[in-house]
């Protein structure tokens, strides 16, 4: 079998192309959908914090929070396993634990701190679930890690510089920017 | 010296072994998602993979999960050195150039 020098060049570049398609795909296996659900439970929740008070603002964040994590179940378990074996079965293993013990160790860290504000509990919680999702991406695709940061920069920002309107920042450009990451990835990968 | 192989070299045939050395030994990809990736027909998708198992370089598994059937599919040990030997042997063409 004769080959030209462009077909080899075009057959190489189609490996490339669906090589780096399918480690995306593979990285990003569902996370849209995620990324869409986080983005709407946390605009609905910071927009309520920010506009209304009393009781119903923690009755809202509740239910939007059970919603988002039913939704997420059922969606994850529809999708099904998109790529099955023992290194993805051992590397799901790993990444549960990883979450679970962050968890744990975040609620050690809140409880040692005594946050004294609704800012500062949710500047603890947002920063503990970027550092998961940074050490997710970081051992398993550095595609995921990227976003992490921006978010993280602009909590920041609103925390320290826009306090006033601090939710009502994390609502839109965290929530929303969540939801369009997670079209955006949807659409692209 | 590394030489082509006409099997893989079919441009769709050529994707779906790039796709599928991309995955961790032992792990398989299911059918629907193959298909999603490479934007091809079912009936296209599976025509193909026939001929890369017949000839060895695939592997088939068909399973029901949760109820309901799927189709995972790997590629053998074979299938990965071929597919190897192949990327090395488009390669030396290029050198050539």
């Amino acid at each position: 079998m004769n080959i030209s020098p462009s077909e080899a060049e075009e057959a190489l570049a189609a490996i490339q192309k669906i090589t780096q398609k399918t480690r995306h795909s593979i990285a990003s296996s569902g996370a849209y959908i995620f990324l869409i659900i986080t983005g709407i439970v946390w605009l609905v929740g910071f927009l309520s914090t920010q506009f209304l008070t009393g009781a119903i603002v923690a009755y809202i964040w509740i239910g939007i929070s059970l919603l988002g994590s039913a939704l997420s179940i059922l969606l994850g378990s529809r999708l099904g396993p998109r790529v099955r074996g023992p290194s993805t079965a051992a590397t799901a293993k790993r990444a549960g634990i990883f979450w679970l013990l962050l968890v744990l160790y975040g609620i050690a860290a809140v409880a040692i701190a005594r946050p004294t504000d609704g800012k500062q509990v949710t500047m603890f919680v947002i920063l503990f679930i970027m550092i998961g999702q940074l050490a997710m991406g970081l051992l398993l695709s550095f595609s995921s890690v990227w976003w992490a940061l921006p978010i993280t920069a602009l909590a920041l920002i609103g925390y320290f510089l826009l306090p006033g309107i601090f939710y009502l920042w994390m609502g839109v450009l965290g929530g929303g920017g969540m939801i369009a990451l997670g079209l955006y990835i949807h659409s692209s990968w | 010296m590394a030489e082509l192989n006409e099997t893989i070299h079919q441009p769709v045939r050529l994707r779906i072994m790039a796709a599928l050395v991309t995955l961790d030994p032992g792990n398989e990809v299911d059918f629907s998602y193959l298909r999603d990736l490479l934007q091809v027909t079912d009936g296209n998708l599976g025509a193909h993979l026939r001929k890369l198992e017949e000839a060895g370089y695939i592997a088939i598994n068909k399973l029901f999960v949760e109820r309901k059937p799927r189709t995972f599919v790997s590629v053998t040990t074979e299938g990965r050195k071929v597919f190897q030997e192949h990327v090395a042997a488009l390669e030396s063409i290029l050198k050539k150039k």
